[in-house]
């Protein structure tokens, strides 16, 4: 068995990698038969199994480092196996890569490549770049491990140069593999083939108006989902037989509200108890006006996925995993400011800038964006000043504030209940004399800010622009419609909700397959197409990507008591 | 007669698809890289780099070294991390004459790729001076991606592609596939060779 292997490597590889497996053989003699477990614990095997899948680090705490094309070094910790096999380990299909599932059920099964498509090549031969092999027979730990180290299968074909070859020593190879064994091994809580369970989770701060707006659509796609079940049942009466991809069309849902009382803090052990009673598959959707951070935790608890909540205060993380998120709310809306003033020739030099911060979560979420922003675009920190709702009516405040602070720019983080002073205020600031404002802040009332100033007004709109085809109320009307000042502070609940379960979630449930891992749903909505949505100007995706509009406009309002909104700045601006 | 006549001829029509198919698949699979020099005229756009400074496109690429350009995004999985693992090796195999070439990755994301990310990409890989990340507006990166006709509507459909610019007479050389350190670096010397 050496012999072959050692044969293999001279055949297969590039002296760079033959020589790092050499090594390994000769200090291992006789090692594909030692595959096996080590004396670790279970647990402590998982974990150092998981790291060096999802990161790309060794037992060791040393990056793993792999070859491609035989000469090409990677160091694993900016290229590990979940970058193209994803976290469930049932492979993607991405770049004109094919990468197929590399959890244990399903390598220790013969695997044969469906027939798509995709294996016509166009006239490029892009879409056949790289693709698993057809056929192979079952592997083995031992064959495994050699597939792993030198790119070759049972059948002893070569894998596609893609993938890269691993000098791992039989110990390490030992906790790899018990992690693949383990990986989507059994399917997640509140799925199983004949249907799903969800939840939405709306809190007791919301109007039953609002209410009703979520549930609306919501309950639709359940009726509509079991409708097609039943349908598809009586296919099978009358004689269908289903191909293979037919027969995982079609599940039934059902939908749990979860409703929050009370303080936040108490809404973990609200949430908790729903669980307990009946684990869902995913959370779809939900309503809060407050901050959403106790749902979001949960959810990453509890591994369960969380999709696209209604809440201008979500969680902003660069990591965490289970909560996917419209965009960052508030926070969003500052960093757009922020990434403007930027770009305006010298402001951010020699202005000094005020940043004024309701005491309130949307007033410090904007503020929070803000800061960071400003400061990973390497500006020093601006002068802050908290006010309360009352100071905020206060125009003695106001003076003595501007007169301490000259600033040539103020940021108000602040409500509606700002409007009245703005043209005050204005005559105290120093050139250019620029106000920032948040549209979802101020709500409808920003249609009332004085023509006078209205040049000097700056506001963040987190939502489209550009006409789109259809009616407020759905897409019926053929008409193209243009955004105004009227809809700040509108929560488009039906229409994001109604996004969220057409354009996303069921994108991504069709393509689970009979593969009902949670981990799995997320990583194939993750590699979706971009999208064109009713609400946003794209929304978009990515590995790891969790709030999926990236954009935010700075605009001016026209004239007029329903004004038009004037864009200043891209969608997106850097 | 005439219907098996049809069916005959359905048959062949089928097995000769077919056959012609999996020659193709088998081509494809075991292609290494595809190469042919072209000329591309650089659009006059601004994109802005890894330190959030504004960059001229084409002051970047004209230059008396050879320029490589390659499409990517920060939070790519499969061919992007071979792409700038291949760039990585190519400023470790130059060393001290890294400055010998000018290596430029521009995102086909740019609507998450900040300046923020992709400086954190090129820590990640560890890239030395010399190797700029670009973004921009959508619009602005669809004119590059169709100036070098690379031009994909959506990042998730994209493809390995190297384009090295010969600063003697300004061609590019084309590089469509994934190519050993080894290959890589005789493609620039050949580019760079005056």
């Amino acid at each position: 068995m050496s012999q072959n292997i050692a044969q293999c490597v001279k055949s297969l590889l590039r002296p760079a990698l033959s020589a790092a497996l050499m090594v390994l053989l000769l200090a291992a003699p006789g090692q594909t038969e030692t595959i096996q477990a080590t004396a670790l614990s279970k647990t402590e095997m998982l974990r150092l199994g998981e790291r060096m899948y999802r990161e790309g680090i060794l037992p060791s705490g040393k990056p793993m480092n792999a070859f491609i094309r035989g000469d090409v070094e990677v160091d694993s910790t900016a290229f590990s196996c979940s970058s193209c096999h994803l976290r469930a380990g049932l492979g993607s299909v991405e770049g004109g890569v094919v990468t197929p599932p590399t959890n244990g059920m399903r390598l220790y099964k013969a695997y044969r490549r469906p027939p798509s498509l995709n294996d016509i090549p166009d006239r490029a031969g892009r879409f056949v770049y790289a693709k698993t092999v057809s056929e192979r027979p079952p592997y083995s730990r031992e064959s495994l491990a050699t597939a792993l180290r030198f790119g070759t299968d049972p059948a002893g074909q070569s894998f596609n140069d893609i993938m890269p070859r691993y000098p791992i020593d039989d110990h390490d190879m030992a906790i790899l593999i018990n992690y693949l064994e383990s990986l989507s091994s059994s399917y997640s809580p509140g799925a199983t083939n004949a249907g799903y369970a969800f939840a939405t989770i709306i809190t007791d701060d919301v109007s039953q108006e609002d209410r009703e707006a979520l549930l609306a659509p919501l309950q639709k796609f359940i009726a509509g989902t079991n409708q097609q079940v039943e349908m598809y049942e009586e296919f099978i009466k009358f004689g269908y037989s289903p191909t293979i991809d037919m027969k995982y069309a079609f599940r039934n849902a059902s939908l749990t509200i979860w409703n929050l009382k009370g303080a936040p803090k108490t809404w973990r052990k609200q949430l908790a108890e729903y669980y307990a009673k009946e684990p869902v598959f995913a959370v779809l959707g939900g309503i809060s006006n407050q901050d959403w951070q106790p749902i979001h935790n949960f959810c990453e608890e509890q591994r369960l996925p969380c999709l696209f909540p209604i809440t201008e205060l979500p969680v902003v993380s660069e990591s965490d995993w289970y909560n996917y998120y419209f965009n960052r709310g508030y926070f969003q809306e500052g960093e757009a400011a922020a990434r403007f003033i930027n770009r305006m020739d010298g402001i951010a030099a020699r202005t000094p800038i005020l940043q004024v911060i309701q005491e309130s979560p949307a007033g410090k979420a904007l503020a929070a964006g803000f800061q960071k922003a400003w400061s990973d675009l390497e500006h020093p920190t601006v002068n802050s000043v908290n006010v309360t709702s009352k100071q905020l009516r206060d125009p003695k405040f106001y003076s003595k504030l501007l007169l301490d602070n000259k600033p040539g720019v103020l940021l108000l983080w602040t409500d509606a209940g700002v409007i009245s002073s703005i043209p005050r205020l204005i005559t105290k600031l120093d050139t250019p004399a620029q106000i920032y404002l948040s549209s979802s802040y101020l709500g409808k009332q920003a249609a009332t800010i004085p023509e006078s100033v209205r040049s000097n007004v700056y506001i963040t709109y987190p939502y489209r622009l550009t006409p789109y085809v259809g009616s407020k109320e759905g897409f019926d009307a053929k008409v193209p419609i243009l955004a105004t000042a009227t809809d700040f502070g509108d929560n488009r609940i039906t229409s994001r909700t109604n996004t969220m379960l057409k354009q996303v979630t069921l994108q991504g449930l069709k393509l689970l397959y009979d593969n009902l891992y949670r981990d799995h749903l997320l990583d194939v909505m993750s590699m979706q197409m971009d999208q064109v949505a009713r609400d946003y100007e794209r929304l978009s995706f990515g590995p790891g990507q969790r709030y999926v509009s990236k954009g935010c406009y700075v605009i001016q309002l026209g004239k007029g008591a329903d004004p038009a909104l004037l864009a200043k700045s891209e969608w997106v601006i850097h | 007669m005439g219907i098996t006549f049809v069916r005959i001829a359905l048959l062949v029509a089928v097995l000769f698809i077919t056959s012609n198919l999996s020659i193709a698949v088998a081509h494809a699979d075991n292609a290494k890289y595809k190469k042919s020099v072209e000329n591309y005229t650089i659009p006059d756009v601004t994109l802005f780099n890894q330190d959030g400074k504004k960059v001229r496109l084409s002051s970047l690429t004209n230059s008396d070294v050879p320029v490589i350009v390659d499409f990517i995004y920060g939070t790519c999985t499969t061919i992007c991390p071979v792409l700038s693992a291949g760039f990585v090796n190519i400023q470790k195999r130059l060393g001290t004459d890294s400055n010998k070439v000018r290596l430029i990755s521009i995102t086909i994301d740019p609507e998450n790729d900040s300046p923020k990310v992709m400086k954190d990409y090129l820590k990640r890989y560890r890239a030395k001076p010399g190797w700029d990340f670009l973004t921009g507006s959508r619009a602005d990166i669809d004119t590059v991606m169709k100036a070098f006709n690379a031009y994909i509507p959506d990042k998730m459909s994209h493809y390995p592609l190297n384009m090295i610019r010969m600063p003697k007479n300004g061609s590019w050389v084309r590089l469509f596939g994934l190519m050993s350190t080894k290959e890589f670096m005789h493609e620039y010397q050949l580019a760079a060779d005056k």
